[in-house]
């Protein structure tokens, strides 16, 4: 060691002192999973297809949110509501409702052209798997359960036009992010705790 | 059009010069400057209605309607200034006050004229703050059509359709002001062979196709420009696609020489067959009694060693039906490789038609718009080749010909249409107006008797124009190309070979080995084909011909496939594969199968560019001296009405015989329509049709169901003794011969078809269930 490196040794305890400092600051480290990072109010992750307060689906199949996808990652196919099998209000619901999650780009383009509010970016993020057909998710994952429902069908007003739908936009997702939620409405295999989540 | 005086008038600056008379919305076009218009229609001309279409004219203190101005000569007019914007601004205001805006779930939503002019000149907000008036949604008008009445925009271009182009006066306006409605005259369900083509006239989402409903965007689907090749008509037609499947079909609105820019119901709406789980997907063989399933590597051994074998023994036991239903390149192929094995029995013609190339006087579908007189003998053009059939009614609605139906069991023309019924040739020729120049003879293709003393009787100095409607689209390409067993491609002689109703005696006869049948059913007809040693069938579906045969080879449709048809009036027209609709894997076209079969045995077929060039050169000849009823159609065919007096015995249950008529109806036939679900509603019921004085004598009345009985039995309809008809629905109809029964032909499980030319009695008289007797119209 030459005698000019010793010199140096006060660099060294300085590096040192910055490493001791954090040592005893707040870890930014979560234990993820166990622990999730709040999101941004209005973060872009999962869709859902939303219903209304009487179960019927919002969604009336009309493909403008995939024709306004820049990605290409919707596919709408629409049919007749049936008197005997009511999906949505009104005479068309969508028959397949399909999404590409691979493909998404979360810009949110579907949730600002939906006329009903029907689809619209929840913050679930969590959507990993092994295989990449199921990252394509259709109606049985995307449509929320029927009690998840929120606001009137139009069914119901004068003229059939729902007024509800600036509620409904700031309500934006049923996801709650200080309760916790399940990645997807698939069920209950990936709850969270509700525990450390970050203040 | 005689020597037109032309006029120049200034359209945004632009100086255009046009025949004196035309509408400003025409000239207008001529520079590619659109006018907006809802109820003008180049087809049906202006009504004046909607005001979408104001202009502003210099000199004039108000705006004029675009649709309905004279352009004259020095006009000046302005289509995009303040005043002429501010004027549409308005009118559509009016036009949204009431709208119910529902563009989301529109079918319309994409390519609606509302939607375009709203965005195009409207102001983008309502001042209007009452609650909308609502009106009846969804209703059903008919079983092709659904009518929104909310987003009616009263244009009565549906209206107008029906009334200057169809003559059938089914839809009308109801009701006033903000309440008027559209719907049909007396409540009845709309019901032509056109109505399909409402939907597109219509300029907003209020009439739309049920087999379309909510199916697809208009910007999702893949459109082919093709042929329709149900009929012998050959509409162009757009063919649009989605998710490999056919979702709709529309009609070319500038196809003045074929269609007039129409399409009729049939083939509109009977797409929906090629992803019928039903299709054939694999060549079939029948062992032991039961079908298997096997390669086409197998199918074709099987088929080439039968056709070998037979052939080595002697080629006039192999026989060919078919070539009507094929592409002329396909027809071509057909016969050239069975020609080159010495095959001489080659025969489109597998039903009641005898002949399908009217020879030398055949005229163009538009030359019909200009006789003075059109003689119709046979079944209705109606049901064979219905567009043709609109312009019939065109020349008969707007140019004044008179239109004379020769002995015709058929329903009459609707009212509004100038028709008259005679019995016999001399009547028609008394019937003729004076002095005719034009006399158009539309024929079915069967019976020959009436075409040919027609035409000696014709008054000289006339100029006769020939046309033959049929069961098969490419009928007239089939006979060009050689499908015949007395003529090469071109009409050039040939070594005479059997016809098809001769090979099926010989099959019965047990002289034929091998028979090879392309595309035709002739099993609704009569089954002693069967007896051949060897039969193969090509279709789509398991018709009952191949439910008799040996081999099964599952083909493709038309949709499915490239080449040429050529229509009745001898036009040669594209056909072309649709982009991205799906096919099933081992479904093959008969061009491809024929060329497969010529590598097994062993002919060398010429290459694609010679049988394009040769296919145009054939069909461009001008057609040899030959006319109606020539007789080297000969008169046999597989289904002759018989001429036996044998067979014409005296009835004994219940009175009265009848001689029984089988006639086509547009949805009639098995095959395709059978295999549509979209369009099951349109199937006709089984019916029976009599003369109203037979009907008085039987005692039955429009509703009733009856019986029949069979008088006589040939051999023909010996298969079906027992099933000669139940259940038959009974209309008495104005106009039919006494002592004839009209039966539809075709139908699944109606051994109609079986019965041409056969003695009937009537039995079992009862009333009908309401449901069945209300699908005929018979009165509560
Ligand atoms: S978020 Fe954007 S990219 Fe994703 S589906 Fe919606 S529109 Fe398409
Ligand atoms: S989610 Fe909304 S925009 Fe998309 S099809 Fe359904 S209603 Fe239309
Ligand atoms: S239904 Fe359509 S075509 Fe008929 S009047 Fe109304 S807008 Fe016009
Ligand atoms: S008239 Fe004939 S060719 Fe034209 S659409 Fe109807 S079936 Fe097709
Ligand atoms: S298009 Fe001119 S008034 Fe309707």
């Amino acid at each position: 060691m030459s005698r000019k490196n010793l010199y140096n040794v006060g660099a060294l305890l300085a590096g040192l002192g910055v490493t001791f400092k954090y040592m005893f600051k707040r870890k930014p480290t979560i234990q993820y999973p166990s622990r999730k990072k709040k999101h941004a109010p209005r973060f872009h992750g999962l869709h859902e297809l939303r219903r209304y307060g009487d179960g019927k689906e919002r969604c009336i199949g009309c493909e403008l949110c995939s024709s306004v996808c820049p990605a290409n990652a919707i596919t709408v196919i629409g049919a007749e509501n049936s008197p005997a099998d009511r999906r949505s209000p009104g005479e068309r619901y969508a028959a397949r409702y399909e999404i590409d999650e691979l493909r998404c780009i979360f810009c949110g383009m579907c949730e600002e052209a939906c006329p009903t509010d029907a689809i619209v970016l929840t913050p679930r993020f969590e959507m990993s798997d092994y295989r990449r057909g199921s990252f394509i998710y259709s109606k049985d994952r995307l449509l929320v359960p029927p009690e998840a429902g929120t606001g009137l069908a139009p069914d119901d007003r004068p003229n059939g036009i729902p007024s509800d739908l600036g509620r409904v936009a700031e309500i934006k997702s049923t996801v709650s992010t200080d309760e916790g939620y399940d990645a997807t409405w698939r069920g209950t295999i990936l709850k969270t705790q509700t525990k450390g989540l970050a203040e | 059009m005689i020597d037109q005086q032309l006029v120049t008038v200034t359209i945004d600056g632009t100086p255009v010069r046009v025949p004196k008379g035309t509408w400003l919305v025409e000239a207008a076009k001529q520079i590619k400057r659109e006018i907006p218009v809802y109820c003008y229609h180049r087809k049906m001309g202006p009504a004046g209605l909607c005001r979408i279409c104001l202009v502003e004219i210099e000199g004039m203190p108000k705006l004029q309607i675009a649709c309905n101005t004279a352009v004259t000569d020095g006009m000046v007019v302005h289509t995009q200034s303040d005043k002429a914007a501010d004027g549409r601004r308005a009118v559509l205001e009016l036009y949204l006050v009431n709208h119910p805006l529902d563009c989301p779930i529109c079918d319309k939503g994409g390519e609606c004229d509302l939607q375009d002019y709203a965005m195009a000149y409207g102001q983008g907000y309502s001042r209007s703050v009452d609650p909308k008036v609502s009106k009846p949604k969804a209703v059903d008008l008919g079983p092709t059509i659904v009518l929104d009445e909310e987003r009616c925009v009263v244009c009565q271009r549906c209206v107008r359709f029906d009334d200057m182009i169809v003559g059938e006066r089914e839809l009308v306006l109801k009701d006033r002001g903000v309440r008027n409605i559209i719907a049909t005259a007396n409540g009845e369900p709309y019901r032509h062979n056109f109505t399909g083509n409402v939907t597109e006239l219509c300029p907003v989402g209020a009439l739309t196709s049920k087999t379309y409903r909510f199916k697809s965007r208009p910007w999702d689907l893949r459109r082919t420009t093709t042929t329709c090749t149900q009929c012998p008509v050959g509409c162009q037609m757009h063919v649009d696609v989605r998710v490999g499947v056919v979702q709709r079909t529309m009609s070319l609105e500038d196809d003045d020489a074929i269609s007039d820019g129409w399409l009729c119901d049939r083939g509109r709406y009977n797409v929906g067959f090629y992803d019928d789980p039903a299709r054939v997907t694999q060549p079939m063989y029948k062992r032991d009694g039961g079908w298997v399933q096997i390669g086409w590597d197998d199918a074709l051994d099987i088929w080439a060693a039968a056709i070998r074998e037979a052939c080595a023994v002697n080629p006039a036991s192999v026989g060919v039906v078919g070539g009507g239903r094929l592409t002329n390149e396909e027809a071509f192929l057909l016969q050239h490789l069975f020609r080159a094995k010495g095959v001489a029995n080659l025969d489109w013609r597998a039903g009641s038609q005898r002949q399908a190339s009217p020879g030398r006087n055949g005229g163009t579908l538009v030359d019909l718009e200009s006789c003075d007189a059109i003689v119709l003998i046979g079944e209705s053009p109606a049901e064979r080749a219905p567009v043709m059939d609109l312009r019939v009614r065109k020349a008969a609605l707007q140019k004044g010909a008179k239109v004379i139906r020769i002995a015709s069991a058929e329903r009459p023309y609707p009212a509004p249409i100038p028709s008259t019924d005679v019995a016999t040739v001399a009547e028609a020729i008394k019937k003729l107006p004076k002095d005719p120049k034009r006399i158009a003879i539309v024929w079915d293709g069967c019976d020959a008797d009436f075409a040919t003393s027609l035409l000696e009787k014709l008054p000289a100095g006339a100029q006769v124009l020939t046309y033959i409607t049929g069961e098969q689209a490419n009928a007239r390409g089939a006979e060009a190309m050689g499908m015949l067993p007395f003529s090469e491609p071109g009409y050039g002689k040939a070594e005479s070979g059997l016809d098809a109703a001769q090979m099926f005696a010989a099959a019965r006869d047990g002289k034929l080995a091998v028979l090879s049948i392309f595309g035709a059913n002739p099993a609704m007809y009569r089954a002693d084909f069967a007896r051949a040693s060897f039969t193969a069938v090509s279709d789509l579906f398991m018709t009952e011909t191949a439910q008799l045969a040996d081999l099964v080879l599952p083909a493709k449709g038309p949709f499915e496939k490239t080449g040429t048809t050529t229509n009745m009036a001898g036009d040669v027209l594209p056909v072309n594969a649709a982009h991205s609709l799906e096919t099933p894997a081992d479904a093959l076209s008969d061009l491809e199968m024929v060329v497969a079969l010529a590598e097994k045995l062993g002919v060398e077929l010429p290459v694609a560019e010679e049988v394009d060039a040769a296919v145009l050169r054939h069909l461009a000849k001008a057609p040899e001296d030959f006319t109606l009823g020539d007789a080297r159609f000969g008169t046999s065919v597989i289904l002759s009405p018989s001429k036996d007096p044998e067979r014409r015995r005296k009835a004994h249950v219940e009175g009265i015989a009848f001689n029984v008529v089988v006639q086509t109806r547009v949805f009639g036939g098995g095959g395709t329509s059978a295999h549509d679900a979209r369009i099951a509603e349109l199937c006709p019921l089984p019916e029976a049709a009599f003369s109203p004085e037979d009907a008085a004598e039987l005692g039955v009345n429009t509703g009733d169901y009856i019986d029949l009985v069979l008088d006589s039995v040939s051999d023909v309809v010996q298969a079906h003794h027992d099933n000669v008809g139940h259940d038959l629905l009974v209309e008495v109809r104005n106009g039919m011969p006494r002592g004839t029964i009209a039966l539809i032909g075709g139908l699944p499980d109606s051994p109609a078809s079986n019965l041409a030319g056969a003695r009937v009695s009537v039995t079992n008289i009862r009333r009908a269930p309401e449901d069945a007797a209300e699908a005929i119209g018979a009165p509560a």
